[in-house]
Protein backbone atom coordinates (compact mmCIF):
# COMPACT_ATOMS: atom_id res chain seq x y z
CA UNK A 1 0.00 0.00 0.00
CA UNK A 2 1.53 3.22 -0.79
CA UNK A 3 1.74 6.11 2.08
CA UNK A 4 -1.33 7.71 3.73
CA UNK A 5 -1.27 11.01 2.44
CA UNK A 6 -1.95 13.99 4.90
CA UNK A 7 -5.11 14.66 3.26
CA UNK A 8 -6.57 11.27 3.45
CA UNK A 9 -9.16 9.28 5.78
CA UNK A 10 -9.73 5.92 6.72
CA UNK A 11 -11.96 4.08 3.67
CA UNK A 12 -15.77 4.72 3.92
CA UNK A 13 -14.86 8.13 6.58
CA UNK A 14 -16.28 11.28 5.40
CA UNK A 15 -16.52 14.94 6.32
CA UNK A 16 -19.57 16.52 6.97
CA UNK A 17 -18.92 20.03 5.31
CA UNK A 18 -21.31 22.96 6.81
CA UNK A 19 -24.06 22.69 3.80
CA UNK A 20 -25.09 18.87 4.65
CA UNK A 21 -24.09 19.39 8.31
CA UNK A 22 -27.64 22.21 7.99
CA UNK A 23 -29.63 19.84 5.92
CA UNK A 24 -29.08 17.16 8.31
CA UNK A 25 -29.98 18.89 10.71
CA UNK A 26 -33.40 19.88 9.47
CA UNK A 27 -34.19 16.07 9.06
CA UNK A 28 -32.87 15.89 12.83
CA UNK A 29 -35.03 18.35 13.94
CA UNK A 30 -38.35 17.60 11.69
CA UNK A 31 -37.70 13.91 12.86
CA UNK A 32 -37.59 15.03 16.64
CA UNK A 33 -40.48 17.12 16.43
CA UNK A 34 -42.23 14.54 14.44
CA UNK A 35 -41.29 11.67 16.75
CA UNK A 36 -41.83 13.44 20.38
CA UNK A 37 -45.19 14.46 19.33
CA UNK A 38 -46.20 10.90 18.81
CA UNK A 39 -44.72 9.49 22.09
CA UNK A 40 -41.40 8.54 21.76
CA UNK A 41 -38.65 9.45 23.47
CA UNK A 42 -35.04 10.14 22.41
CA UNK A 43 -32.22 7.96 23.87
CA UNK A 44 -28.36 7.47 23.29
CA UNK A 45 -26.18 5.02 24.19
CA UNK A 46 -22.31 4.36 24.01
CA UNK A 47 -20.28 4.45 20.48
CA UNK A 48 -17.80 1.80 21.82
CA UNK A 49 -19.45 -1.38 23.18
CA UNK A 50 -18.25 -5.02 24.29
CA UNK A 51 -17.69 -7.59 21.13
CA UNK A 52 -18.95 -9.92 23.50
CA UNK A 53 -22.45 -8.49 24.19
CA UNK A 54 -23.81 -5.68 21.16
CA UNK A 55 -20.88 -7.19 18.44
CA UNK A 56 -22.42 -10.84 18.91
CA UNK A 57 -26.06 -10.14 19.22
CA UNK A 58 -26.03 -7.42 16.31
CA UNK A 59 -26.96 -9.29 13.09
CA UNK A 60 -24.06 -7.42 11.16
CA UNK A 61 -21.81 -9.80 9.58
CA UNK A 62 -18.54 -9.73 11.61
CA UNK A 63 -16.23 -8.85 8.93
CA UNK A 64 -17.82 -5.49 9.11
CA UNK A 65 -17.58 -4.99 12.49
CA UNK A 66 -14.32 -2.32 13.53
CA UNK A 67 -13.13 -4.05 16.74
CA UNK A 68 -10.69 -2.67 19.35
CA UNK A 69 -9.05 -3.81 22.40
CA UNK A 70 -9.61 -1.66 25.60
CA UNK A 71 -6.67 -1.51 27.89
CA UNK A 72 -8.12 -4.57 29.95
CA UNK A 73 -7.65 -6.87 26.72
CA UNK A 74 -11.53 -6.89 26.39
CA UNK A 75 -12.80 -6.59 22.12
CA UNK A 76 -14.68 -3.88 21.82
CA UNK A 77 -16.69 -2.94 18.73
CA UNK A 78 -17.61 0.53 17.92
CA UNK A 79 -21.44 0.28 17.37
CA UNK A 80 -23.04 -1.40 13.79
CA UNK A 81 -26.23 -0.81 14.53
CA UNK A 82 -28.64 1.02 17.18
CA UNK A 83 -31.45 -1.44 17.77
CA UNK A 84 -28.85 -3.80 19.67
CA UNK A 85 -27.48 -1.23 22.24
CA UNK A 86 -30.85 -0.28 22.66
CA UNK A 87 -32.19 -3.58 22.60
CA UNK A 88 -29.73 -3.96 26.06
CA UNK A 89 -30.13 -0.87 27.92
CA UNK A 90 -34.18 -1.41 27.76
CA UNK A 91 -33.60 -5.29 28.87
CA UNK A 92 -31.07 -4.20 31.56
CA UNK A 93 -33.11 -1.13 32.92
CA UNK A 94 -35.81 0.97 30.93
CA UNK A 95 -38.20 -2.33 30.81
CA UNK A 96 -38.15 -2.29 34.48
CA UNK A 97 -39.88 1.70 34.47
CA UNK A 98 -41.75 1.38 31.66
CA UNK A 99 -43.56 -1.20 29.32
CA UNK A 100 -44.25 -0.97 26.34
CA UNK A 101 -41.50 1.31 25.82
CA UNK A 102 -41.37 3.73 22.83
CA UNK A 103 -37.57 4.76 21.72
CA UNK A 104 -36.11 6.87 19.19
CA UNK A 105 -32.56 7.90 18.07
CA UNK A 106 -30.71 9.98 15.45
CA UNK A 107 -27.20 8.41 16.03
CA UNK A 108 -24.20 7.19 13.98
CA UNK A 109 -23.34 3.63 13.52
CA UNK A 110 -20.18 1.73 12.25
CA UNK A 111 -19.57 -0.52 9.24
CA UNK A 112 -16.43 -1.42 8.00
CA UNK A 113 -16.23 -2.30 4.38
CA UNK A 114 -13.41 -3.25 2.01
CA UNK A 115 -14.84 -2.28 -1.60
CA UNK A 116 -14.93 0.91 -3.15
CA UNK A 117 -16.59 3.91 -3.26
CA UNK A 118 -20.34 5.50 -2.43
CA UNK A 119 -20.62 3.31 0.73
CA UNK A 120 -19.94 5.17 3.77
CA UNK A 121 -18.87 3.30 6.92
CA UNK A 122 -20.29 5.49 9.23
CA UNK A 123 -23.42 6.76 8.55
CA UNK A 124 -26.43 8.39 10.32
CA UNK A 125 -29.21 6.54 11.55
CA UNK A 126 -32.82 7.39 12.45
CA UNK A 127 -34.88 5.10 13.97
CA UNK A 128 -37.72 3.65 16.52
CA UNK A 129 -38.38 0.85 18.70
CA UNK A 130 -41.84 -0.20 20.42
CA UNK A 131 -40.37 -2.84 22.83
CA UNK A 132 -42.51 -5.13 24.98
CA UNK A 133 -45.91 -4.94 23.22
CA UNK A 134 -46.50 -8.14 21.02
CA UNK A 135 -49.72 -7.08 19.65
CA UNK A 136 -50.22 -6.14 15.89
CA UNK A 137 -50.81 -2.82 16.57
CA UNK A 138 -47.56 -2.20 17.76
CA UNK A 139 -46.25 -3.14 14.03
CA UNK A 140 -48.72 -0.99 12.44
CA UNK A 141 -47.97 1.72 14.87
CA UNK A 142 -44.48 1.36 13.24
CA UNK A 143 -45.47 1.38 10.08
CA UNK A 144 -47.72 4.47 10.45
CA UNK A 145 -44.88 5.76 11.88
CA UNK A 146 -42.38 5.22 9.46
CA UNK A 147 -44.99 6.76 6.42
CA UNK A 148 -46.01 9.91 8.58
CA UNK A 149 -42.53 10.70 8.59
CA UNK A 150 -41.17 10.44 5.43
CA UNK A 151 -44.36 12.72 4.77
CA UNK A 152 -43.30 15.26 7.63
CA UNK A 153 -40.19 14.99 5.70
CA UNK A 154 -41.81 16.03 2.36
CA UNK A 155 -40.46 12.86 0.75
CA UNK A 156 -44.02 11.83 -1.22
CA UNK A 157 -42.87 9.20 -4.03
CA UNK A 158 -42.09 6.04 -1.72
CA UNK A 159 -43.17 2.68 -1.03
CA UNK A 160 -43.14 0.42 2.10
CA UNK A 161 -42.44 -3.55 1.36
CA UNK A 162 -43.89 -5.72 3.58
CA UNK A 163 -43.13 -9.52 4.15
CA UNK A 164 -43.04 -11.76 6.85
CA UNK A 165 -40.31 -14.33 8.34
CA UNK A 166 -42.17 -16.64 9.77
CA UNK A 167 -44.17 -17.49 6.61
CA UNK A 168 -41.56 -17.52 4.54
CA UNK A 169 -39.86 -19.81 6.60
CA UNK A 170 -42.89 -21.88 7.02
CA UNK A 171 -43.61 -22.15 3.43
CA UNK A 172 -40.07 -22.98 2.86
CA UNK A 173 -39.83 -25.44 4.95
CA UNK A 174 -42.73 -27.50 4.28
CA UNK A 175 -41.47 -27.77 0.57
CA UNK A 176 -38.19 -28.72 1.11
CA UNK A 177 -36.36 -31.61 2.78
CA UNK A 178 -32.88 -30.75 4.71
CA UNK A 179 -31.80 -27.68 6.56
CA UNK A 180 -29.22 -26.55 3.93
CA UNK A 181 -32.01 -26.83 1.20
CA UNK A 182 -34.12 -24.16 3.43
CA UNK A 183 -30.68 -21.84 3.63
CA UNK A 184 -29.42 -21.76 0.55
CA UNK A 185 -33.15 -20.39 -1.20
CA UNK A 186 -33.16 -18.34 2.15
CA UNK A 187 -30.16 -16.85 1.08
CA UNK A 188 -31.05 -16.26 -2.63
CA UNK A 189 -34.26 -14.81 -1.54
CA UNK A 190 -32.32 -11.87 0.48
CA UNK A 191 -30.38 -11.33 -2.38
CA UNK A 192 -33.90 -11.17 -4.61
CA UNK A 193 -31.53 -13.93 -7.05
CA UNK A 194 -35.07 -15.21 -8.96
CA UNK A 195 -32.83 -16.92 -11.22
CA UNK A 196 -30.67 -18.19 -8.83
CA UNK A 197 -34.13 -19.98 -6.78
CA UNK A 198 -35.41 -21.22 -9.77
CA UNK A 199 -31.92 -22.94 -10.80
CA UNK A 200 -31.57 -24.16 -7.00
CA UNK A 201 -35.10 -25.81 -6.86
CA UNK A 202 -34.53 -27.26 -10.21
CA UNK A 203 -31.24 -29.19 -8.75
CA UNK A 204 -32.75 -29.97 -5.17
CA UNK A 205 -33.99 -33.84 -5.02
CA UNK A 206 -37.64 -32.48 -4.06
CA UNK A 207 -41.32 -34.71 -5.22
CA UNK A 208 -42.43 -32.45 -8.22
CA UNK A 209 -45.44 -31.25 -6.56
CA UNK A 210 -43.16 -29.40 -3.77
CA UNK A 211 -40.79 -28.10 -6.72
CA UNK A 212 -44.24 -26.30 -8.71
CA UNK A 213 -45.45 -25.31 -4.93
CA UNK A 214 -42.16 -23.08 -4.43
CA UNK A 215 -42.01 -22.15 -8.52
CA UNK A 216 -45.93 -21.06 -8.08
CA UNK A 217 -45.25 -18.93 -5.32
CA UNK A 218 -42.59 -17.25 -5.90
CA UNK A 219 -44.10 -15.81 -9.32
CA UNK A 220 -47.09 -15.30 -7.36
CA UNK A 221 -45.48 -13.15 -4.57
CA UNK A 222 -43.82 -11.32 -7.32
CA UNK A 223 -47.47 -9.48 -8.06
CA UNK A 224 -49.26 -10.04 -5.32
CA UNK A 225 -52.66 -8.95 -5.13
CA UNK A 226 -54.25 -10.10 -2.20
CA UNK A 227 -52.80 -11.55 0.99
CA UNK A 228 -55.41 -14.35 0.75
CA UNK A 229 -53.70 -15.68 -2.39
CA UNK A 230 -51.09 -16.94 0.13
CA UNK A 231 -54.04 -18.95 2.26
CA UNK A 232 -52.77 -21.88 0.05
CA UNK A 233 -49.41 -22.20 0.92
CA UNK A 234 -49.54 -22.42 4.48
CA UNK A 235 -51.04 -25.26 6.82
CA UNK A 236 -50.44 -23.41 10.13
CA UNK A 237 -52.59 -20.08 9.87
CA UNK A 238 -51.50 -17.86 12.75
CA UNK A 239 -49.25 -16.04 10.88
CA UNK A 240 -51.15 -15.51 7.91
CA UNK A 241 -53.86 -14.37 10.05
CA UNK A 242 -51.94 -12.01 11.90
CA UNK A 243 -50.78 -10.31 8.72
CA UNK A 244 -54.33 -10.10 7.72
CA UNK A 245 -54.92 -8.41 10.58
CA UNK A 246 -52.43 -5.92 9.79
CA UNK A 247 -53.48 -5.15 6.72
CA UNK A 248 -57.35 -4.05 7.89
CA UNK A 249 -55.23 -1.71 10.76
CA UNK A 250 -53.84 -0.73 7.63
CA UNK A 251 -56.41 -0.39 5.45
CA UNK A 252 -58.42 1.63 8.16
CA UNK A 253 -55.77 3.97 8.46
CA UNK A 254 -55.97 5.11 5.22
CA UNK A 255 -52.26 4.23 3.68
CA UNK A 256 -52.93 1.58 1.34
CA UNK A 257 -51.33 3.45 -1.36
CA UNK A 258 -47.92 3.16 0.32
CA UNK A 259 -47.46 -0.32 0.97
CA UNK A 260 -47.12 -3.60 -0.71
CA UNK A 261 -46.77 -7.22 0.41
CA UNK A 262 -44.20 -9.31 -1.09
CA UNK A 263 -43.92 -12.48 0.98
CA UNK A 264 -40.41 -13.52 -0.59
CA UNK A 265 -39.03 -10.29 1.20
CA UNK A 266 -36.06 -12.00 2.94
CA UNK A 267 -33.63 -10.56 5.56
CA UNK A 268 -29.82 -10.96 6.05
CA UNK A 269 -30.56 -9.58 9.63
CA UNK A 270 -31.49 -13.15 11.30
CA UNK A 271 -33.18 -11.60 14.22
CA UNK A 272 -36.16 -10.95 12.40
CA UNK A 273 -38.67 -13.38 13.62
CA UNK A 274 -42.57 -11.85 12.27
CA UNK A 275 -43.29 -8.96 10.20
CA UNK A 276 -40.74 -7.30 8.41
CA UNK A 277 -40.47 -4.17 5.99
CA UNK A 278 -38.40 -2.27 3.48
CA UNK A 279 -38.63 1.29 2.90
CA UNK A 280 -38.04 2.85 -1.13
CA UNK A 281 -38.29 5.97 -2.58
CA UNK A 282 -37.55 7.51 -6.03
CA UNK A 283 -34.62 9.16 -5.61
CA UNK A 284 -32.11 6.87 -4.46
CA UNK A 285 -30.73 4.02 -5.77
CA UNK A 286 -30.38 2.14 -2.00
CA UNK A 287 -33.01 1.44 0.12
CA UNK A 288 -33.80 4.13 2.79
CA UNK A 289 -34.20 1.44 5.54
CA UNK A 290 -35.51 -1.20 6.95
CA UNK A 291 -37.72 -2.79 10.19
CA UNK A 292 -39.33 -5.26 11.37
CA UNK A 293 -40.44 -7.86 14.29
CA UNK A 294 -37.58 -8.99 16.41
CA UNK A 295 -38.50 -10.48 19.51
CA UNK A 296 -35.45 -13.17 19.43
CA UNK A 297 -33.25 -10.40 19.70
CA UNK A 298 -34.65 -9.51 23.39
CA UNK A 299 -34.98 -12.78 24.07
CA UNK A 300 -30.67 -12.74 23.53
CA UNK A 301 -30.33 -10.01 26.14
CA UNK A 302 -32.86 -12.37 28.50
CA UNK A 303 -36.31 -10.75 28.38
CA UNK A 304 -39.00 -12.21 26.95
CA UNK A 305 -41.11 -9.50 25.37
CA UNK A 306 -41.93 -8.30 21.59
CA UNK A 307 -40.33 -5.69 20.44
CA UNK A 308 -40.25 -4.14 17.07
CA UNK A 309 -38.55 -1.07 15.18
CA UNK A 310 -37.28 0.19 12.01
CA UNK A 311 -34.14 2.65 11.17
CA UNK A 312 -33.78 4.76 8.28
CA UNK A 313 -30.32 5.63 6.62
CA UNK A 314 -30.50 10.11 6.76
CA UNK A 315 -27.99 9.87 3.79
CA UNK A 316 -30.40 9.12 1.47
CA UNK A 317 -33.56 10.48 3.47
CA UNK A 318 -31.73 13.78 1.89
CA UNK A 319 -31.20 12.52 -1.47
CA UNK A 320 -35.10 11.96 -1.73
CA UNK A 321 -36.21 14.93 0.26
CA UNK A 322 -36.78 18.05 -1.58
CA UNK A 323 -34.57 20.49 -1.94
CA UNK A 324 -34.53 23.07 0.82
CA UNK A 325 -34.43 26.70 0.21
CA UNK A 326 -33.75 28.92 3.05
CA UNK A 327 -33.32 32.37 2.17
CA UNK A 328 -30.65 33.43 4.84
CA UNK A 329 -29.42 36.92 5.46
CA UNK A 330 -25.33 36.35 6.05
CA UNK A 331 -24.35 39.56 7.42
CA UNK A 332 -20.53 40.60 7.19
CA UNK A 333 -19.28 43.29 9.61
CA UNK A 334 -16.22 44.91 8.68
CA UNK A 335 -14.09 46.88 10.82
CA UNK A 336 -10.72 48.82 11.26
CA UNK A 337 -8.96 48.14 14.71
CA UNK A 338 -10.12 52.26 15.77
CA UNK A 339 -13.65 51.37 15.10
CA UNK A 340 -13.86 47.88 17.34
CA UNK A 341 -16.08 49.44 19.71
CA UNK A 342 -18.54 50.57 17.12
CA UNK A 343 -18.37 47.58 15.11
CA UNK A 344 -19.54 45.21 18.42
CA UNK A 345 -22.44 47.21 19.00
CA UNK A 346 -23.55 47.11 15.66
CA UNK A 347 -23.01 43.36 15.40
CA UNK A 348 -25.38 43.16 18.44
CA UNK A 349 -28.03 45.05 17.19
CA UNK A 350 -27.78 43.00 14.09
CA UNK A 351 -27.66 39.73 15.71
CA UNK A 352 -30.72 40.86 17.94
CA UNK A 353 -33.06 41.56 14.57
CA UNK A 354 -31.90 37.58 14.11
CA UNK A 355 -29.60 38.36 11.25
CA UNK A 356 -26.73 35.66 10.75
CA UNK A 357 -23.60 38.26 11.97
CA UNK A 358 -20.04 37.26 11.46
CA UNK A 359 -17.38 40.53 12.43
CA UNK A 360 -14.61 40.56 11.32
CA UNK A 361 -10.99 42.86 11.43
CA UNK A 362 -10.56 44.36 8.12
CA UNK A 363 -6.53 43.70 9.42
CA UNK A 364 -7.43 39.95 9.74
CA UNK A 365 -8.21 40.07 6.07
CA UNK A 366 -5.57 38.68 3.25
CA UNK A 367 -8.07 39.31 0.27
CA UNK A 368 -11.14 41.45 1.22
CA UNK A 369 -13.17 41.16 -2.05
CA UNK A 370 -13.53 37.49 -2.61
CA UNK A 371 -13.95 37.37 1.55
CA UNK A 372 -16.79 40.14 0.98
CA UNK A 373 -18.64 37.42 -2.08
CA UNK A 374 -19.28 35.27 0.37
CA UNK A 375 -21.84 37.39 2.22
CA UNK A 376 -25.08 38.91 1.57
CA UNK A 377 -24.83 41.87 2.87
CA UNK A 378 -21.47 43.82 3.77
CA UNK A 379 -21.20 46.38 6.49
CA UNK A 380 -18.00 48.52 6.55
CA UNK A 381 -17.03 50.23 9.89
CA UNK A 382 -14.23 52.71 8.79
CA UNK A 383 -13.08 56.33 9.44
CA UNK A 384 -16.35 57.66 7.62
CA UNK A 385 -18.54 55.61 9.52
CA UNK A 386 -21.10 53.20 8.58
CA UNK A 387 -21.06 52.58 5.19
CA UNK A 388 -23.56 49.39 4.01
CA UNK A 389 -22.50 47.52 0.55
CA UNK B 1 -46.20 4.77 -17.95
CA UNK B 2 -42.89 5.68 -16.08
CA UNK B 3 -39.50 6.38 -17.36
CA UNK B 4 -36.77 3.29 -17.61
CA UNK B 5 -33.30 3.45 -17.93
CA UNK B 6 -31.86 -0.31 -19.01
CA UNK B 7 -27.90 -0.45 -19.00
CA UNK B 8 -26.74 -2.34 -22.20
CA UNK B 9 -23.48 -4.30 -22.55
CA UNK B 10 -21.74 -2.89 -25.70
CA UNK B 11 -20.63 -5.48 -28.30
CA UNK B 12 -22.09 -8.67 -29.14
CA UNK B 13 -24.44 -9.29 -26.31
CA UNK B 14 -26.37 -5.77 -26.99
CA UNK B 15 -27.40 -7.02 -30.42
CA UNK B 16 -28.70 -10.02 -29.00
CA UNK B 17 -30.35 -9.05 -26.27
CA UNK B 18 -31.44 -6.03 -28.53
CA UNK B 19 -33.30 -8.66 -31.22
CA UNK B 20 -34.64 -10.20 -27.46
CA UNK B 21 -36.51 -6.66 -26.84
CA UNK B 22 -38.04 -6.47 -30.18
CA UNK B 23 -39.36 -9.99 -30.12
CA UNK B 24 -41.11 -9.12 -27.02
CA UNK B 25 -42.78 -6.63 -28.97
CA UNK B 26 -40.79 -3.43 -27.69
CA UNK B 27 -41.32 -0.85 -30.44
CA UNK B 28 -37.65 -0.24 -30.91
CA UNK B 29 -36.07 1.16 -34.22
CA UNK B 30 -34.78 -1.90 -35.87
CA UNK B 31 -31.56 -0.02 -37.30
CA UNK B 32 -29.45 1.45 -34.11
CA UNK B 33 -25.90 3.42 -34.98
CA UNK B 34 -24.11 2.44 -31.35
CA UNK B 35 -20.69 2.71 -32.82
CA UNK B 36 -19.91 5.66 -30.60
CA UNK B 37 -22.83 6.32 -29.03
CA UNK B 38 -23.16 5.95 -24.85
CA UNK B 39 -26.93 6.58 -25.17
CA UNK B 40 -30.11 5.67 -26.71
CA UNK B 41 -33.36 7.40 -26.64
CA UNK B 42 -36.30 5.52 -27.26
CA UNK B 43 -38.99 8.09 -26.38
CA UNK B 44 -42.31 6.00 -28.00
CA UNK B 45 -41.86 3.34 -25.10
CA UNK B 46 -40.39 5.59 -22.33
CA UNK B 47 -36.81 3.83 -22.55
CA UNK B 48 -33.57 5.00 -22.44
CA UNK B 49 -30.53 2.59 -23.17
CA UNK B 50 -27.02 3.35 -21.49
CA UNK B 51 -24.35 1.36 -23.28
CA UNK B 52 -21.93 -0.07 -20.90
CA UNK B 53 -18.89 -2.00 -21.02
CA UNK B 54 -20.50 -5.59 -20.25
CA UNK B 55 -18.43 -5.43 -16.64
CA UNK B 56 -19.77 -2.09 -16.12
CA UNK B 57 -23.63 -2.65 -16.35
CA UNK B 58 -23.85 -4.00 -12.35
CA UNK B 59 -22.34 -1.09 -11.34
CA UNK B 60 -24.52 1.16 -13.25
CA UNK B 61 -27.85 -0.79 -11.69
CA UNK B 62 -26.59 -0.74 -8.20
CA UNK B 63 -26.53 2.49 -7.72
CA UNK B 64 -29.36 3.06 -9.59
CA UNK B 65 -28.36 5.42 -12.45
CA UNK B 66 -29.85 2.28 -14.14
CA UNK B 67 -32.83 0.70 -13.09
CA UNK B 68 -32.43 -2.61 -14.50
CA UNK B 69 -29.31 -3.84 -17.01
CA UNK B 70 -28.24 -6.93 -18.56
CA UNK B 71 -25.27 -8.71 -17.09
CA UNK B 72 -23.55 -11.55 -17.60
CA UNK B 73 -23.51 -14.32 -14.82
CA UNK B 74 -19.62 -14.38 -14.64
CA UNK B 75 -19.67 -10.71 -13.81
CA UNK B 76 -22.40 -11.11 -11.37
CA UNK B 77 -20.96 -13.72 -9.63
CA UNK B 78 -17.31 -11.84 -9.61
CA UNK B 79 -18.65 -8.60 -8.21
CA UNK B 80 -21.59 -9.47 -5.99
CA UNK B 81 -23.28 -6.64 -6.77
CA UNK B 82 -26.38 -5.60 -4.51
CA UNK B 83 -28.28 -6.02 -7.75
CA UNK B 84 -32.04 -8.62 -8.00
CA UNK B 85 -31.49 -11.03 -10.86
CA UNK B 86 -34.89 -11.37 -12.23
CA UNK B 87 -34.60 -13.31 -15.44
CA UNK B 88 -31.70 -15.83 -17.56
CA UNK B 89 -32.41 -14.91 -20.93
CA UNK B 90 -29.67 -17.99 -22.33
CA UNK B 91 -28.02 -15.79 -24.13
CA UNK B 92 -24.08 -15.27 -25.08
CA UNK B 93 -23.75 -18.69 -22.92
CA UNK B 94 -20.86 -20.43 -22.07
CA UNK B 95 -18.82 -20.94 -18.58
CA UNK B 96 -16.15 -21.01 -16.53
CA UNK B 97 -13.47 -23.63 -16.39
CA UNK B 98 -9.65 -24.03 -15.32
CA UNK B 99 -7.08 -24.59 -17.80
CA UNK B 100 -3.71 -25.83 -18.25
CA UNK B 101 -0.81 -27.51 -19.94
CA UNK B 102 -1.63 -31.13 -20.86
CA UNK B 103 -0.53 -33.75 -18.11
CA UNK B 104 0.04 -31.15 -15.48
CA UNK B 105 -0.93 -31.23 -11.71
CA UNK B 106 -1.53 -28.49 -9.23
CA UNK B 107 2.28 -27.80 -7.35
CA UNK B 108 1.54 -28.75 -3.99
CA UNK B 109 3.42 -25.41 -2.62
CA UNK B 110 1.17 -22.45 -3.36
CA UNK B 111 -0.18 -22.92 -6.77
CA UNK B 112 -0.29 -20.15 -8.77
CA UNK B 113 -4.17 -19.12 -10.57
CA UNK B 114 -3.96 -16.82 -13.48
CA UNK B 115 -7.60 -15.43 -13.89
CA UNK B 116 -9.83 -12.18 -15.00
CA UNK B 117 -11.95 -13.93 -12.12
CA UNK B 118 -10.24 -13.21 -8.59
CA UNK B 119 -13.50 -13.71 -6.80
CA UNK B 120 -14.71 -16.67 -8.40
CA UNK B 121 -11.32 -18.42 -8.88
CA UNK B 122 -10.33 -17.97 -4.81
CA UNK B 123 -14.32 -19.36 -4.11
CA UNK B 124 -13.91 -21.84 -5.94
CA UNK B 125 -10.81 -23.38 -4.71
CA UNK B 126 -11.63 -22.19 -1.35
CA UNK B 127 -14.92 -24.84 -1.73
CA UNK B 128 -12.60 -27.56 -2.83
CA UNK B 129 -10.36 -27.27 0.39
CA UNK B 130 -6.95 -25.58 -1.88
CA UNK B 131 -4.90 -23.12 -1.08
CA UNK B 132 -3.94 -20.81 -4.15
CA UNK B 133 -2.33 -17.72 -5.14
CA UNK B 134 -4.33 -15.59 -7.59
CA UNK B 135 -2.86 -13.79 -10.36
CA UNK B 136 -5.11 -11.15 -11.78
CA UNK B 137 -4.87 -10.20 -15.66
CA UNK B 138 -7.01 -8.41 -17.74
CA UNK B 139 -6.62 -10.72 -21.10
CA UNK B 140 -5.08 -12.98 -23.01
CA UNK B 141 -5.07 -15.03 -19.91
CA UNK B 142 -3.85 -18.12 -21.71
CA UNK B 143 -0.11 -16.73 -21.76
CA UNK B 144 -0.17 -17.27 -18.19
CA UNK B 145 0.48 -21.62 -18.19
CA UNK B 146 2.66 -20.95 -21.52
CA UNK B 147 5.32 -19.30 -20.15
CA UNK B 148 5.01 -19.85 -16.55
CA UNK B 149 3.51 -17.45 -14.74
CA UNK B 150 0.50 -19.80 -13.14
CA UNK B 151 0.29 -23.40 -12.99
CA UNK B 152 -3.78 -22.77 -14.07
CA UNK B 153 -6.37 -20.52 -15.36
CA UNK B 154 -9.63 -19.66 -14.65
CA UNK B 155 -11.49 -18.24 -17.67
CA UNK B 156 -14.62 -18.79 -19.75
CA UNK B 157 -14.98 -20.86 -22.68
CA UNK B 158 -17.41 -20.97 -25.08
CA UNK B 159 -16.16 -22.91 -27.62
CA UNK B 160 -12.79 -24.21 -26.33
CA UNK B 161 -11.05 -23.30 -29.27
CA UNK B 162 -8.70 -20.35 -28.07
CA UNK B 163 -7.52 -23.07 -25.20
CA UNK B 164 -6.87 -25.84 -28.49
CA UNK B 165 -4.93 -23.33 -30.48
CA UNK B 166 -2.78 -22.54 -27.49
CA UNK B 167 -1.97 -26.12 -26.35
CA UNK B 168 -4.11 -25.64 -23.20
CA UNK B 169 -6.59 -28.66 -21.67
CA UNK B 170 -9.65 -28.02 -19.99
CA UNK B 171 -9.45 -29.55 -15.96
CA UNK B 172 -12.13 -28.07 -14.06
CA UNK B 173 -15.75 -27.27 -14.88
CA UNK B 174 -16.89 -24.26 -12.43
CA UNK B 175 -20.08 -22.99 -13.60
CA UNK B 176 -22.61 -22.13 -16.16
CA UNK B 177 -22.45 -18.80 -17.56
CA UNK B 178 -25.11 -16.14 -19.29
CA UNK B 179 -26.55 -13.46 -19.87
CA UNK B 180 -29.13 -11.87 -16.94
CA UNK B 181 -31.67 -9.53 -16.59
CA UNK B 182 -30.60 -7.76 -13.43
CA UNK B 183 -32.85 -4.91 -11.28
CA UNK B 184 -31.89 -2.06 -8.94
CA UNK B 185 -33.94 -3.05 -5.63
CA UNK B 186 -35.43 0.50 -5.93
CA UNK B 187 -36.22 0.34 -9.45
CA UNK B 188 -37.56 -3.23 -8.72
CA UNK B 189 -40.41 -1.77 -6.10
CA UNK B 190 -40.60 1.46 -7.33
CA UNK B 191 -41.31 0.46 -10.58
CA UNK B 192 -42.73 -2.82 -10.09
CA UNK B 193 -45.97 -2.77 -13.29
CA UNK B 194 -43.69 -1.68 -15.63
CA UNK B 195 -40.46 -4.00 -14.91
CA UNK B 196 -42.65 -7.07 -14.55
CA UNK B 197 -44.32 -6.30 -17.80
CA UNK B 198 -41.02 -6.40 -19.41
CA UNK B 199 -39.84 -10.14 -17.56
CA UNK B 200 -43.26 -11.11 -18.43
CA UNK B 201 -42.40 -10.43 -22.05
CA UNK B 202 -39.11 -11.11 -22.16
CA UNK B 203 -39.80 -14.58 -20.44
CA UNK B 204 -41.90 -15.89 -23.63
CA UNK B 205 -38.83 -15.64 -25.73
CA UNK B 206 -36.55 -17.34 -23.90
CA UNK B 207 -35.41 -19.80 -25.71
Amino acid sequence: MSPIRKFEKPLGMRDTFPKIFEKKEVVRQAGRDFLRLRGFDFIKTPTLEYYDTVGKASAIVESSLFKLVDSQGNTLVLRPDMTTPIARVATSKLLKEKIPLRLAYFANVFRAQETEGGRPAEFEQMGVEIIGDSSVYADAEILLTAIELLKALGVTQFKITIGHAGILKAILTQNVRTKEQFRELHKLLVHKNIVGFEEAIKKFDLPESNKETLIAFIEEAAELKSIAQLDKYLVEKDAFKYMERLQRILTISEVEEYIDFEFTLASHMNYYTGMLFEVFAIGTGFPLGNGGRYDGLLDEFGAQVGAIGFGMRVDHLLEVMPAIHEETTDVLVLFAQDDFPTALAQAAVLRKEGKRTTLQSIEGLENKEAFEQLFSEVVCIGQGGIVHD
Amino acid sequence: MTDLTIAMPKGRIFEEAYEMLIQAGFDLPADVEISRKLMIEVPSEKIRFILAKPMDVPTYVEHGVADIGIAGKDVLLEQGRAVHELLDLKISKCYIASAGLPNTKLGDIAPRIATKYPTVASNYYREKGEQVEIIGLNGSIELAPMIGLADRIVDIVSTGQTLKENGLVEYEYITDVSSRLIANPVSYRMKNERIQDLVKRLKKCVK
